[in-house]
């Protein structure tokens, strides 16, 4: 017997997924492909936005009505096996001065899930993916699962959306349903793209900060589900150090860590959903002039839907955020920082209607009155100018998704 | 007067009877499971569960959302509203974990869909079923 022998009789898994990473196209994935043909898809969206607000700049010149706010996506899947399922999705989306609708590889992943039993399996994603943070982070730029025209920004903030967007690395996960419960655990760990709206968010916009991120980002998130879906938890998290220099301070670094904890509770035409974020934000070096910045970010939001009919839906949603967590208005930030208070904590209150006419065609109309500026892009309101505390938003949004 | 009020509670069992419709779930003859379990259809449903426990593939044919039938089907056997199934397929579809399942015009179509698809499963109103596909019971 060879020394392989007992490996090869007793590790036939093993072998199997050795094969799928020395061996393509042979043994594991010709025998799989053998019983099934592949099932190739392709799905996109199309999405126009329309902003109105009474002060401010919120995705464009919106004190004069924007129009600079639309998602335009395509992707393509091609399941191997039940098991193996390659996707890549392109993206060119624009918000304001946040985002200008260049194209961007949104994801470009490899997927391989290993069955345990009926109802459980293991498995791993390569390349580019999105991650999973919250309920709504790896689907935040498509209308059709966004639960309104905009996200909570709360907790999907838009002025730092690359940061915990996606990463190229991978990912592993396993899931599993017991009697009424269903568990699911995704751990990912690779580069996160950085780009110019997280540089000026993290420091400010007159130092010209430049960011690199060191070593890679590491989270996961952990869902459970009680009854199909009636009950959703989850609790996920992200963390990343970003390294800066800047054209008038020493260099440093930024320890970055997002914390997000959902519930969501659907019954019948109503759904309510709560989500809470703290994001701890250490800065480092720097000469000692970035210290007085460390702080613990935190947000909430509470949203409430009703289905009226099959095809309309109306909600509520509050939402809140302070740069510091202790410091609720804002004061002893401005007192610390310089800048007026409204500008470290923010408070919504959304109204919103939505109408699915079709499968594929959806509109919704907004309405928000805003307290604080906290979520405002400084790249959409650039000093000297000063935001506004007291505002209101108005929006329309039309999405095609296929 | 009980005969009244007997009469009335049977009219009104008859009025939800007419309704709510009954449902088969149908699957390909080439499928060998008899049972299914609710959890293991709502994962077959929402497109997480890909292989029968043979390790066949599975294959999902569904109605359109707004068909009675459909939305019977969701509620009835999944216990979701088809926005819900709808948003859940979408979440897998834009994040690329997932596909969507197969659409069909009519009971018909579903009918010959399931029949030719090795490893399909779908549904139809009760006693439309022939003989180039089966049943399958919900345990």
């Amino acid at each position: 017997m060879s020394v392989f022998g007992p490996f090869q009789s007793n590790s036939s898994r093993a072998i199997c997924l050795l094969a799928l990473f020395c061996l393509p196209g042979k043994g594991l994935l010709a025998a799989e492909l053998s019983e099934f043909n592949g099932v190739f898809q392709i799905h996109g969206f199309l999405t126009q936005g329309y902003v109105k607000t009474t002060e401010n700049s919120f995705f464009g010149e919106s004190k004069d009505g924007s129009f600079d706010f639309n998602e335009i996506g395509i992707n393509a899947s091609y399941r191997l096996s039940p098991a193996m399922m390659a996707s890549a999705q392109l993206l060119s989306r624009t918000a304001g001065e946040m985002y200008d609708g260049s194209l961007d590889l949104d994801f470009a992943q490899f997927d391989y899930a290993y069955q345990l039993n009926e109802t459980s399996r293991i498995g791993f994603i390569i390349g580019r993916s999105k991650n999973p943070l919250g309920l709504y982070n790896d689907t935040r730029d498509v209308a059709a699962t966004r639960p309104g025209i905009f996200m909570p920004q709360a907790i999907y903030w838009d002025r730092v959306r690359n940061m915990v967007l996606s990463n190229d690395g991978g990912q592993i996960y396993t899931e599993g349903q017991f009697a009424n419960h269903f568990f699911n655990l995704q751990l990912f760990a690779g580069k996160t793209p950085i780009d110019e709206n997280v540089e000026k968010s993290y420091l400010d916009p007159s130092l010209n900060p430049k960011m690199e991120q060191d070593g890679v980002t590491t989270g996961g998130r952990l869902l459970y589900e009680w009854d199909g879906g009636r009950i959703r938890l989850a609790l996920s998290n992200a963390s990343l150090t970003l390294d800066s220099q800047t054209s008038l301070i020493p260099p440093g670094s930024i320890d970055i860590d997002y914390w997000v904890l959902s519930a969501q509770y659907n019954d019948g035409p109503w759904s309510l959903t709560m989500e809470y974020m703290e994001e701890p934000i250490d800065y480092r070096r720097f000469g000692g002039f970035m210290d007085v910045a460390d702080t613990t970010v935190d947000g909430y939001y509470l949203q409430g839907s009703y289905r009226l009919q099959a095809d309309w839906e109306m909600f509520a949603r509050f939402e809140e955020s302070h740069y510091d967590k202790h410091d609720k208005n804002g004061k002893k930030s401005s007192a610390r920082i310089g800048l007026p208070p409204h500008t470290f904590f923010s408070k919504l209150w959304t109204l919103g209607l939505l109408w699915e006419p079709t499968e594929q065609l959806m509109f919704r109309a907004e309405f928000s009155q805003v307290e604080g500026t906290i979520f405002l892009s400084n790249l959409e309101n650039p000093l000297p100018n000063i935001k506004e505390r007291d505002w209101n938003l108005f929006s329309l949004l039309v999405s095609y998704s296929f | 007067m009980k005969i009244a009020y007997h009469a009335f509670a049977i009219g009104l069992l008859l009025c939800f009877c007419g309704t709510a419709q009954s449902i088969d779930l149908v699957i390909n003859l080439d499928v060998s499971q008899e049972t299914v379990s609710r959890n293991a259809l709502r994962s077959i449903f929402s497109m997480r569960m890909t292989r029968w426990p043979d390790g066949k593939p599975i294959h999902v044919f569904v109605m359109g959302d707004k068909t009675n039938l459909h939305s019977d089907f969701s509620k009835q056997l999944l216990g979701v509203f088809p926005h819900q199934l709808r948003r859940a397929w979408n979440r897998q579809i834009y994040s690329g974990m997932g596909q969507a399942p197969t659409k069909v015009e009519s009971e018909e179509e579903m009918r010959n869909q399931v029949a030719k698809t090795p490893g399909a499963i779908g549904y139809l109103s009760e006693g439309n079923i022939n003989e180039r596909i089966r049943t399958i019971s919900v345990e």
